[in-house]
Protein backbone atom coordinates (compact mmCIF):
# COMPACT_ATOMS: atom_id res chain seq x y z
CA UNK A 1 0.00 0.00 0.00
CA UNK A 2 1.49 3.06 -1.10
CA UNK A 3 0.14 6.88 0.02
CA UNK A 4 0.95 9.76 -1.84
CA UNK A 5 1.05 13.32 0.51
CA UNK A 6 1.29 15.69 -2.04
CA UNK A 7 1.77 19.70 -2.19
CA UNK A 8 -1.25 21.47 -2.21
CA UNK A 9 -0.07 23.76 -5.47
CA UNK A 10 -3.53 24.36 -6.38
CA UNK A 11 -4.13 25.85 -2.93
CA UNK A 12 -0.62 27.79 -3.43
CA UNK A 13 -2.69 29.13 -6.64
CA UNK A 14 -5.21 29.96 -5.45
CA UNK A 15 -4.21 32.20 -2.14
CA UNK A 16 -0.38 32.03 -1.59
CA UNK A 17 1.30 30.58 1.13
CA UNK A 18 -0.32 31.32 3.68
CA UNK A 19 -0.76 27.82 5.06
CA UNK A 20 -3.43 28.11 8.23
CA UNK A 21 -6.07 29.79 6.65
CA UNK A 22 -9.57 28.66 6.12
CA UNK A 23 -10.67 29.75 2.19
CA UNK A 24 -14.28 30.87 1.26
CA UNK A 25 -15.43 32.62 -1.81
CA UNK A 26 -15.94 36.84 -1.43
CA UNK A 27 -19.91 37.22 -0.98
CA UNK A 28 -20.07 39.28 -4.18
CA UNK A 29 -18.05 36.40 -6.46
CA UNK A 30 -20.88 34.13 -5.19
CA UNK A 31 -23.82 37.06 -5.90
CA UNK A 32 -22.77 37.35 -9.38
CA UNK A 33 -22.48 33.90 -10.18
CA UNK A 34 -25.99 33.30 -8.68
CA UNK A 35 -27.14 36.28 -10.59
CA UNK A 36 -26.06 34.43 -13.79
CA UNK A 37 -27.38 31.55 -12.85
CA UNK A 38 -30.83 33.28 -12.19
CA UNK A 39 -30.61 34.64 -15.43
CA UNK A 40 -30.05 31.36 -17.32
CA UNK A 41 -32.53 30.07 -15.36
CA UNK A 42 -35.42 32.40 -16.68
CA UNK A 43 -34.17 31.83 -20.10
CA UNK A 44 -35.30 28.04 -19.19
CA UNK A 45 -38.72 27.95 -20.38
CA UNK A 46 -37.55 29.55 -24.28
CA UNK A 47 -35.20 26.60 -24.62
CA UNK A 48 -37.53 23.95 -23.46
CA UNK A 49 -39.86 25.49 -26.37
CA UNK A 50 -37.01 25.01 -28.87
CA UNK A 51 -36.27 21.67 -28.01
CA UNK A 52 -40.22 20.50 -27.94
CA UNK A 53 -40.26 22.37 -31.60
CA UNK A 54 -37.13 20.21 -32.40
CA UNK A 55 -39.34 16.86 -31.05
CA UNK A 56 -41.87 17.54 -33.31
CA UNK A 57 -40.10 18.23 -36.17
CA UNK A 58 -38.75 14.78 -35.94
CA UNK A 59 -42.02 13.80 -35.15
CA UNK A 60 -43.03 15.10 -38.52
CA UNK A 61 -40.00 13.45 -40.08
CA UNK A 62 -41.25 10.25 -39.01
CA UNK A 63 -44.56 10.78 -40.33
CA UNK A 64 -43.50 11.40 -43.36
CA UNK A 65 -40.91 9.38 -44.20
CA UNK A 66 -41.50 6.27 -42.10
CA UNK A 67 -38.51 4.53 -43.61
CA UNK A 68 -36.55 7.04 -42.19
CA UNK A 69 -38.06 6.59 -38.55
CA UNK A 70 -35.38 4.86 -37.14
CA UNK A 71 -33.01 7.87 -37.35
CA UNK A 72 -35.89 9.92 -36.16
CA UNK A 73 -36.21 8.15 -33.20
CA UNK A 74 -32.73 8.53 -32.45
CA UNK A 75 -32.83 11.82 -32.49
CA UNK A 76 -36.06 11.99 -30.26
CA UNK A 77 -33.54 9.94 -27.89
CA UNK A 78 -30.79 12.31 -27.61
CA UNK A 79 -33.05 15.41 -27.36
CA UNK A 80 -34.87 13.64 -24.55
CA UNK A 81 -31.48 12.51 -22.60
CA UNK A 82 -30.88 16.27 -22.66
CA UNK A 83 -34.37 17.40 -21.14
CA UNK A 84 -34.28 14.61 -18.44
CA UNK A 85 -30.72 15.85 -17.25
CA UNK A 86 -32.18 20.01 -17.46
CA UNK A 87 -35.76 20.07 -16.09
CA UNK A 88 -34.65 19.08 -12.46
CA UNK A 89 -31.88 21.99 -12.11
CA UNK A 90 -33.68 24.60 -13.36
CA UNK A 91 -36.95 24.17 -10.95
CA UNK A 92 -38.17 22.21 -13.43
CA UNK A 93 -38.47 18.61 -11.81
CA UNK A 94 -41.81 17.32 -13.87
CA UNK A 95 -39.54 18.16 -17.65
CA UNK A 96 -36.63 15.65 -16.18
CA UNK A 97 -39.60 13.08 -15.45
CA UNK A 98 -41.26 13.15 -18.28
CA UNK A 99 -37.99 13.56 -20.41
CA UNK A 100 -36.66 10.15 -18.86
CA UNK A 101 -39.81 8.38 -19.66
CA UNK A 102 -39.83 9.91 -23.31
CA UNK A 103 -35.60 8.76 -23.17
CA UNK A 104 -36.82 5.10 -22.44
CA UNK A 105 -39.85 4.97 -24.20
CA UNK A 106 -37.52 6.31 -27.58
CA UNK A 107 -34.46 4.08 -27.16
CA UNK A 108 -33.64 1.21 -29.49
CA UNK A 109 -37.30 1.78 -31.19
CA UNK A 110 -36.43 1.28 -34.66
CA UNK A 111 -40.26 1.26 -35.77
CA UNK A 112 -41.92 4.03 -35.97
CA UNK A 113 -46.27 3.16 -36.18
CA UNK A 114 -49.25 5.61 -35.62
CA UNK A 115 -49.23 4.05 -31.93
CA UNK A 116 -45.98 5.21 -30.98
CA UNK A 117 -46.38 8.57 -32.67
CA UNK A 118 -48.96 9.03 -30.31
CA UNK A 119 -46.87 8.17 -27.46
CA UNK A 120 -44.66 10.51 -28.15
CA UNK A 121 -47.31 13.22 -28.70
CA UNK A 122 -48.45 12.75 -25.09
CA UNK A 123 -44.73 13.28 -23.89
CA UNK A 124 -44.71 16.56 -25.64
CA UNK A 125 -47.87 17.71 -25.06
CA UNK A 126 -47.01 17.05 -21.10
CA UNK A 127 -44.14 19.01 -21.23
CA UNK A 128 -45.57 21.96 -23.17
CA UNK A 129 -48.41 21.89 -20.78
CA UNK A 130 -45.66 22.01 -17.60
CA UNK A 131 -44.26 25.11 -19.62
CA UNK A 132 -46.68 27.23 -20.54
CA UNK A 133 -48.10 26.41 -17.33
CA UNK A 134 -45.09 27.53 -15.62
CA UNK A 135 -45.60 24.74 -13.22
CA UNK A 136 -42.49 24.38 -11.17
CA UNK A 137 -41.84 22.17 -8.04
CA UNK A 138 -43.73 19.05 -8.23
CA UNK A 139 -46.58 20.73 -9.59
CA UNK A 140 -48.76 19.79 -6.73
CA UNK A 141 -52.19 18.81 -7.70
CA UNK A 142 -51.37 20.25 -11.05
CA UNK A 143 -48.70 18.42 -12.04
CA UNK A 144 -50.18 15.18 -10.72
CA UNK A 145 -53.05 15.44 -12.88
CA UNK A 146 -50.30 16.21 -16.08
CA UNK A 147 -48.59 13.18 -14.83
CA UNK A 148 -51.98 11.15 -14.58
CA UNK A 149 -52.93 11.74 -17.94
CA UNK A 150 -49.67 11.68 -19.60
CA UNK A 151 -49.75 8.09 -18.29
CA UNK A 152 -53.50 7.13 -19.39
CA UNK A 153 -52.27 8.16 -23.01
CA UNK A 154 -49.44 5.81 -22.61
CA UNK A 155 -51.05 3.09 -21.46
CA UNK A 156 -53.66 3.43 -24.17
CA UNK A 157 -51.61 3.34 -27.33
CA UNK A 158 -49.01 1.25 -25.47
CA UNK A 159 -51.20 -1.91 -25.51
CA UNK A 160 -50.94 -1.68 -29.48
CA UNK A 161 -47.24 -1.50 -29.15
CA UNK A 162 -45.46 -3.83 -26.81
CA UNK A 163 -44.58 -2.19 -22.86
CA UNK A 164 -43.08 0.70 -22.52
CA UNK A 165 -39.52 -0.51 -21.15
CA UNK B 1 -9.39 30.53 12.30
CA UNK B 2 -9.03 33.87 9.74
CA UNK B 3 -10.66 33.30 6.36
CA UNK B 4 -9.08 34.44 2.98
CA UNK B 5 -10.73 34.75 -0.02
CA UNK B 6 -10.01 32.66 -2.94
CA UNK B 7 -8.52 34.00 -6.34
CA UNK B 8 -9.23 31.62 -8.68
CA UNK B 9 -8.01 33.06 -11.52
CA UNK B 10 -5.11 31.05 -11.97
CA UNK B 11 -7.25 27.62 -12.16
CA UNK B 12 -8.27 25.89 -15.15
CA UNK B 13 -10.80 23.62 -15.44
CA UNK B 14 -11.77 20.77 -17.75
CA UNK B 15 -15.64 20.47 -17.98
CA UNK B 16 -17.29 17.62 -19.66
CA UNK B 17 -20.59 17.85 -19.64
CA UNK B 18 -22.95 15.90 -22.85
CA UNK B 19 -26.10 18.11 -22.05
CA UNK B 20 -25.75 21.80 -23.79
CA UNK B 21 -27.77 23.94 -21.62
CA UNK B 22 -26.19 22.45 -18.15
CA UNK B 23 -22.68 22.32 -19.94
CA UNK B 24 -23.44 26.61 -20.78
CA UNK B 25 -24.74 26.92 -17.30
CA UNK B 26 -21.63 25.36 -15.48
CA UNK B 27 -19.20 27.00 -17.55
CA UNK B 28 -20.99 30.32 -16.78
CA UNK B 29 -20.94 30.02 -13.42
CA UNK B 30 -17.37 28.61 -13.15
CA UNK B 31 -16.31 31.66 -15.02
CA UNK B 32 -18.80 34.07 -12.78
CA UNK B 33 -16.79 32.36 -9.89
CA UNK B 34 -13.57 33.52 -10.88
CA UNK B 35 -11.99 30.64 -12.65
CA UNK B 36 -9.60 31.64 -15.18
CA UNK B 37 -9.94 28.88 -18.07
CA UNK B 38 -13.10 26.68 -18.32
CA UNK B 39 -12.08 24.13 -21.44
CA UNK B 40 -15.54 22.62 -22.19
CA UNK B 41 -15.87 19.47 -23.89
CA UNK B 42 -19.10 17.78 -25.23
CA UNK B 43 -18.72 14.35 -23.24
CA UNK B 44 -15.96 11.82 -21.74
CA UNK B 45 -14.39 10.89 -24.92
CA UNK B 46 -13.60 14.46 -25.79
CA UNK B 47 -12.21 15.13 -22.88
CA UNK B 48 -10.13 12.20 -22.21
CA UNK B 49 -8.14 13.54 -25.89
CA UNK B 50 -7.82 16.37 -24.70
CA UNK B 51 -6.11 15.01 -21.94
CA UNK B 52 -3.94 12.68 -24.43
CA UNK B 53 -2.83 15.36 -26.57
CA UNK B 54 -1.47 17.02 -23.36
CA UNK B 55 0.03 13.84 -22.34
CA UNK B 56 1.57 13.99 -26.20
CA UNK B 57 2.39 17.45 -26.50
CA UNK B 58 1.22 19.81 -23.72
CA UNK B 59 2.37 22.80 -25.45
CA UNK B 60 -0.81 22.10 -28.21
CA UNK B 61 -3.20 21.29 -26.21
CA UNK B 62 -3.69 24.92 -25.25
CA UNK B 63 -3.07 24.53 -21.78
CA UNK B 64 -0.12 23.74 -19.63
CA UNK B 65 -2.74 21.65 -17.18
CA UNK B 66 -6.01 21.47 -15.65
CA UNK B 67 -6.12 21.83 -11.96
CA UNK B 68 -9.75 20.37 -11.32
CA UNK B 69 -11.63 18.75 -13.62
CA UNK B 70 -15.98 19.06 -13.53
CA UNK B 71 -17.42 15.76 -15.45
CA UNK B 72 -21.49 14.76 -15.61
CA UNK B 73 -21.80 11.01 -14.73
CA UNK B 74 -24.80 10.29 -17.24
CA UNK B 75 -22.93 11.33 -20.48
CA UNK B 76 -23.14 9.77 -24.00
CA UNK B 77 -20.93 8.03 -25.38
CA UNK B 78 -18.28 8.22 -23.30
CA UNK B 79 -19.75 8.78 -19.38
CA UNK B 80 -18.18 10.19 -16.32
CA UNK B 81 -16.79 6.88 -14.94
CA UNK B 82 -15.50 6.08 -17.81
CA UNK B 83 -13.42 9.50 -17.74
CA UNK B 84 -12.63 9.28 -14.43
CA UNK B 85 -11.05 5.38 -14.63
CA UNK B 86 -9.37 6.59 -17.85
CA UNK B 87 -7.69 9.82 -15.38
CA UNK B 88 -7.07 7.86 -12.48
CA UNK B 89 -5.21 4.17 -14.09
CA UNK B 90 -4.17 4.59 -17.84
CA UNK B 91 -0.71 5.28 -18.58
CA UNK B 92 -1.36 7.75 -20.89
CA UNK B 93 -3.06 9.72 -18.51
CA UNK B 94 -1.36 13.25 -17.47
CA UNK B 95 -2.92 14.18 -14.57
CA UNK B 96 -3.79 11.21 -12.31
CA UNK B 97 -3.88 13.01 -9.04
CA UNK B 98 -6.36 15.74 -10.35
CA UNK B 99 -9.22 16.49 -8.43
CA UNK B 100 -12.61 15.32 -9.93
CA UNK B 101 -15.65 16.57 -9.22
CA UNK B 102 -18.47 14.02 -10.54
CA UNK B 103 -21.77 15.71 -11.59
CA UNK B 104 -24.82 13.17 -11.33
CA UNK B 105 -28.97 13.47 -10.91
CA UNK B 106 -28.43 10.16 -9.28
CA UNK B 107 -26.98 10.74 -6.19
CA UNK B 108 -28.40 7.98 -4.33
CA UNK B 109 -25.90 6.06 -1.31
CA UNK B 110 -25.43 3.84 -3.99
CA UNK B 111 -24.05 5.62 -6.71
CA UNK B 112 -22.10 8.30 -4.26
CA UNK B 113 -19.86 5.10 -3.29
CA UNK B 114 -19.36 4.06 -6.87
CA UNK B 115 -17.82 7.26 -7.62
CA UNK B 116 -15.78 7.30 -4.75
CA UNK B 117 -14.45 3.91 -4.93
CA UNK B 118 -13.29 4.79 -8.90
CA UNK B 119 -11.42 7.68 -7.50
CA UNK B 120 -13.76 10.67 -7.21
CA UNK B 121 -12.49 13.56 -5.38
CA UNK B 122 -16.19 15.49 -4.67
CA UNK B 123 -19.87 14.19 -5.86
CA UNK B 124 -21.44 17.12 -7.14
CA UNK B 125 -25.46 16.13 -6.74
CA UNK B 126 -27.94 17.62 -9.35
CA UNK B 127 -29.98 19.77 -8.97
CA UNK B 128 -27.07 21.84 -7.95
CA UNK B 129 -26.54 25.43 -7.10
CA UNK B 130 -23.58 28.25 -7.38
CA UNK B 131 -23.75 27.39 -3.32
CA UNK B 132 -22.83 23.48 -3.67
CA UNK B 133 -20.44 24.18 -7.03
CA UNK B 134 -18.61 26.98 -4.85
CA UNK B 135 -18.34 24.42 -2.18
CA UNK B 136 -17.37 21.12 -4.11
CA UNK B 137 -14.47 24.14 -5.20
CA UNK B 138 -13.50 25.09 -1.61
CA UNK B 139 -13.67 21.40 -0.64
CA UNK B 140 -10.95 20.00 -3.47
CA UNK B 141 -8.95 23.24 -2.97
CA UNK B 142 -9.06 23.33 0.89
CA UNK B 143 -8.62 20.15 2.06
CA UNK B 144 -7.05 17.77 -0.34
CA UNK B 145 -7.15 14.41 0.82
CA UNK B 146 -3.86 12.10 0.36
CA UNK B 147 -3.92 9.44 -2.51
CA UNK B 148 -4.41 6.01 -1.88
CA UNK B 149 -2.52 3.16 -3.72
CA UNK B 150 -3.47 -0.37 -3.37
CA UNK B 151 -4.10 -3.50 -5.08
CA UNK B 152 -7.31 -2.42 -6.34
CA UNK B 153 -7.34 1.16 -5.84
CA UNK B 154 -6.05 4.44 -6.82
CA UNK B 155 -7.79 7.59 -5.54
CA UNK B 156 -8.16 10.07 -3.08
CA UNK B 157 -7.92 8.58 0.33
CA UNK B 158 -12.03 7.28 1.13
CA UNK B 159 -11.70 7.92 4.93
CA UNK B 160 -12.32 12.21 5.27
CA UNK B 161 -11.67 10.92 8.88
CA UNK B 162 -9.68 8.85 10.92
CA UNK B 163 -12.62 7.11 13.59
CA UNK B 164 -11.75 4.80 16.13
CA UNK B 165 -11.35 0.70 15.39
CA UNK B 166 -14.51 -0.59 16.62
CA UNK B 167 -14.67 -2.18 19.36
CA UNK B 168 -10.94 -1.59 19.64
CA UNK B 169 -9.40 -4.58 18.13
CA UNK B 170 -7.47 -3.71 14.99
CA UNK B 171 -8.52 -6.30 12.00
CA UNK B 172 -6.27 -4.89 9.44
CA UNK B 173 -3.07 -7.37 8.72
CA UNK B 174 -1.29 -4.92 7.15
CA UNK B 175 2.00 -3.88 8.95
CA UNK B 176 4.09 -0.67 8.72
CA UNK B 177 6.43 -2.43 6.58
CA UNK B 178 3.78 -2.75 3.82
CA UNK B 179 3.14 0.93 3.96
CA UNK B 180 5.19 3.40 1.43
CA UNK B 181 4.46 7.04 1.86
CA UNK B 182 5.45 9.19 -0.82
CA UNK B 183 6.08 13.04 -0.58
CA UNK B 184 6.65 15.17 -3.47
Amino acid sequence: MRFYRLRNRLKEKTAGLGQSVGLALAEAVLLAAEAEFAKLSEDYPQWVLEQLERLQQQHRAAVAEPARSALAFQAINEIAHDMRGQGSTFGYPLISTVGDSLYRFSQARAAYDDNQVEIVKAHVDAMRAVIQGRVKGDGGEIGRALIASMQRAIAKYAGAVGPVP
Amino acid sequence: MAVAEFDLSRVSILLAEDNHYIRVLLFQCLKALGIGLVRTCKDGGEAIEVLRALHVDPGKAGAGEFDVIVANWQMAPVDGLALLRWVRRHQESPARFVPFIMVTGHADRAKVEQARDMGATEVLAKPFSVQTLAERLAQVIDRPRQFVHTFDYFGPDRRRCVPAVPGRIERRTITEAEIEVVYD
